[in-house]
């Protein structure tokens, strides 16, 4: 087969990230020697950083660190170091990996990564975190904050989950007053909200850029990308300012009818977050077929807003709650689940889905092959259904994948080309 | 006369097979090697008997496409395809009403729901674990000290098969082992062993619609032991042809054959010019 001209994005947006999150880093490694700017834990999915922007301290997102570890290939020592610790082969891959880069002092930048000035368990959507954030606070002596946020059970939060949320909110506002000795300001706290708003509408708006044929982008592979910056900067005019600059690089790139390929063979949905340690090889299993993500799930973690939700400044306590609560794909329930995908499928008009299963998050994989069958018997969709890990190299078997990347595209490429009936795929 | 080949690589054995065009293709010759450490020379060595088998010279073959783990490693081949298009096309050459494949071989075993002209419309492929392949039988034969031929027809004279608990392919030796220290037969062992790795394949084959005709591809389908096993499981009738240890070489070869006819460039992709190749 010939090699596609393909496009991994590029553009000055790349350039503009990697100097983003270099900076972020030197603010973690000035708050480890200076304690300056005072640091949080917390965990990406459904995060509130706009209250921590008002107080001018900066994430610390163990998530982030664990999979900039993976993709350098780094991953394994702290895995294993966790495990000798005790931890089961089967735990959380981020979480050995976070643990043990704690006990060995390892960090993706070589730079040091500070003590958390409050270890805050937002616990959205991932019951592991609670276990894993006490034993950052043992290992660390750091305050520790536990924001209980319900799963979304029903289609919308009730007024009673999101009384609850915003109660531990403003809770959590004195905390943040103790651990900074700053005063909150409200208005501070609005700009962050108002920020965030405008960083998810231009986030939306690029999303969307991808219902075009060809896509200017890939959703999952290039996504990645920008999430670092949506994560770490979403409440500041850094982040504004990224994020415009990113829309208007990607509707140039429509404009020029420009795509990821010369020609996009195969759109696709993506349900999962990708296998960190072979991030690369695995996104040339699709490049091979001239396959591009139009849509992914796991760019919605952090927050879900193609559809419409954003963060209000005229009520941001409320809004950072329900952000919390429904806005984001990890606290939603499968049924919603099921229905975001359907939609990408319909809207974003994709060939097929793409389930990628991890080994050592059952939170987020359980329930995946019943998803599988959703989409192949009830909805007749092509779905390809693969397994590995985020975060341990162990669990990838190159050889197997691929073999069920390219089966699926064989079938996929067939039923193109005849007109036959969507084909299925499992694995 | 116009002639196409199609090479199997798989885990433990290579297949070839080499077809000649006609109005329904004509199989020329069959190749079968162990593929051994060196998967490349196992491929050569599998067309070059091919070759000799027809008679004919490599050059005269007109389209090669590789099949099989080891496809990407076949030097002189022309085009690769996955073992799961071409066990499909391969069952529906042989068995045209074939609307089910379940392939056994020997470090995996798939499901694969076909179309009317033989094309794949859903796989299911066992995880990353030996369980219920033909690598699974191999470790029981060797532990029971009998040869890997003789394990199917000991298991039809099972009269009390034993209950295997596990499926897995290192710890079902301790099993057999416990039962050999019981006094057990052998066997009702292999009647056992038989029985665990039949519920494991069909509960696998059961995610994708099991639509008769089924036929039963892959190395293991010689040990009719397997085949008896497996139509109690599943409480239907197997196609079982004598070349079904053929049928991923027969799918590629249809394949080659119809690649014969198109203007194609050289269709071969190889996993070191990957674009973000780096890890």
């Amino acid at each position: 087969m010939t090699q596609p001209k393909t496009s991994e994005y590029r553009g000055q947006i790349h350039q503009r990230q990697k100097e983003l999150m270099l900076k972020w880093y030197q603010r973690l490694d000035s708050s480890a020697h200076t304690g300056l700017p005072p640091s949080v834990s917390l965990m990406i999915s459904g995060n509130c950083v706009e209250l921590l922007e008002a107080f001018d301290a900066v994430p610390l997102y163990p998530e982030i660190n664990a999979l900039q570890l993976a993709i350098r290939h780094q991953s394994l020592e702290p895995i294993l170091a966790a495990e000798e610790l005790g931890y089961a082969a089967d735990n959380c891959a981020y979480v050995k990996a976070d643990i043990g880069s704690y006990l060995k002092g390892i960090t993706p930048t070589g730079g040091k990564l500070p003590r958390p000035a409050l270890v805050l368990c937002n616990f959205v959507g991932c019951n592991t975190y609670v276990k894993w954030f006490e034993h950052v606070a043992a290992l660390t002596g750091s305050r520790l904050y536990v924001l209980d946020v319900p799963f979304c059970r029903e289609a919308e939060p009730s007024q009673a989950d999101i009384a609850y949320v915003v109660k531990q909110l403003q809770e959590l506002v004195s905390v943040l007053e103790n651990i900074t000795g700053k005063k909150f300001d409200y208005e501070r706290f609005q700009q962050a909200v108002r920020c965030a708003a405008e960083v998810e509408d231009l986030w939306s708006r690029i999303k969307h850029l991808a219902r075009r044929s060809p896509s200017p982008f890939d959703a999952y592979f290039d996504a990645i990308t920008l999430m670092g910056p949506l994560y770490v900067y979403r409440g500041s005019p850094e982040g504004v300012a990224f994020f415009r600059a990113a829309l208007q690089e990607l509707e140039e790139k429509v404009a020029n009818g420009e795509g990821v390929y010369e020609q996009e063979k195969f759109r696709l949905v993506m349900e999962g977050p990708p296998p960190y340690p072979y991030f690369r090889t695995f996104r040339d299993m699709f490049a091979k077929w001239k396959a591009t993500a139009v849509a992914s799930t796991y760019s919605t973690v952090g927050g879900l807003w193609e559809f419409g939700d954003r963060h209000d400044p005229a009520r941001p306590f409320e809004s950072v709650a329900l952000h919390m609560l429904s806005q984001n794909v990890t606290n939603r329930n499968y049924l919603q689940r099921y229905d975001q995908i359907r939609r990408y499928v319909e809207e974003w008009q994709a060939d097929g889905v793409i389930i990628h299963f991890v080994k050592s998050c059952r939170l987020f994989s359980a329930g995946q092959g019943d998803m599988r069958d959703y989409f192949t018997k009830s909805l007749h969709l092509p779905t390809l259904y693969i397994e590995s890990d985020l975060e341990d190299p162990r669990y990838f078997s190159e050889a197997q994948i691929r073999n069920r990347i390219d089966a699926f595209f064989e079938a996929l490429e067939h039923s193109k080309l005849t007109g036959a009936a969507h084909p299925a795929a499992s694995a | 006369m116009r002639v196409a080949a199609g090479v199997d690589v798989g885990s433990t054995q290579t297949k070839a097979i080499l077809m000649e065009e006609n109005a329904r293709p004509l199989i020329m010759a069959r190749a079968l090697v162990d593929t051994g450490a060196n998967v490349r020379k196992a491929a050569e060595h599998a067309f070059q008997v091919l070759c000799q088998e027809a008679g004919i010279h490599a050059h005269d073959v007109g389209f090669v496409v590789g099949t099989g783990y080891g496809r990407y490693n076949i030097s002189f081949g022309n085009a690769q395809m996955t073992e799961i298009s071409c066990h499909a096309r391969g069952a529906h050459f042989v068995f045209p009403n074939t609307r089910t494949v379940i392939d056994m071989g020997g470090q995996d075993s798939k499901a694969i729901s076909v179309g009317a002209s033989g094309e794949v419309l859903d796989f299911v492929m066992n995880d990353k674990c030996a369980a219920g392949t033909g690598r699974f039988l191999a470790n029981a034969a060797e532990v029971m000290g009998i040869r890997l031929d003789e394990v199917g027809p000991l298991s039809l004279q099972a009269l009390q098969p034993v209950k295997i608990t596990t499926v897995c392919t290192v710890f079902v030796e301790s099993d057999i082992l416990s039962y050999l220290a019981q006094g057990k037969k052998g066997e009702d062992i292999l009647g056992g062993v038989h029985q665990a790795i039949a519920k494991r394949t069909v509960s696998l084959a059961r995610r994708v619609p099991i639509e008769p005709a089924i036929t039963l591809t892959g190395g293991v389908a010689r040990n009719i032991g397997m085949v008896r096993a497996l139509e109690g499981v599943l409480g239907a009738q197997l196609q079982v042809s004598p070349d079904a240890h053929f049928i991923g070489a027969i799918g590629a070869a249809i394949f080659a054959l119809e690649k014969l006819d198109r203007s194609f460039e050289s269709d071969i992709w190889s996993p070191e010019h990957a674009p973000h190749s780096g890890n």
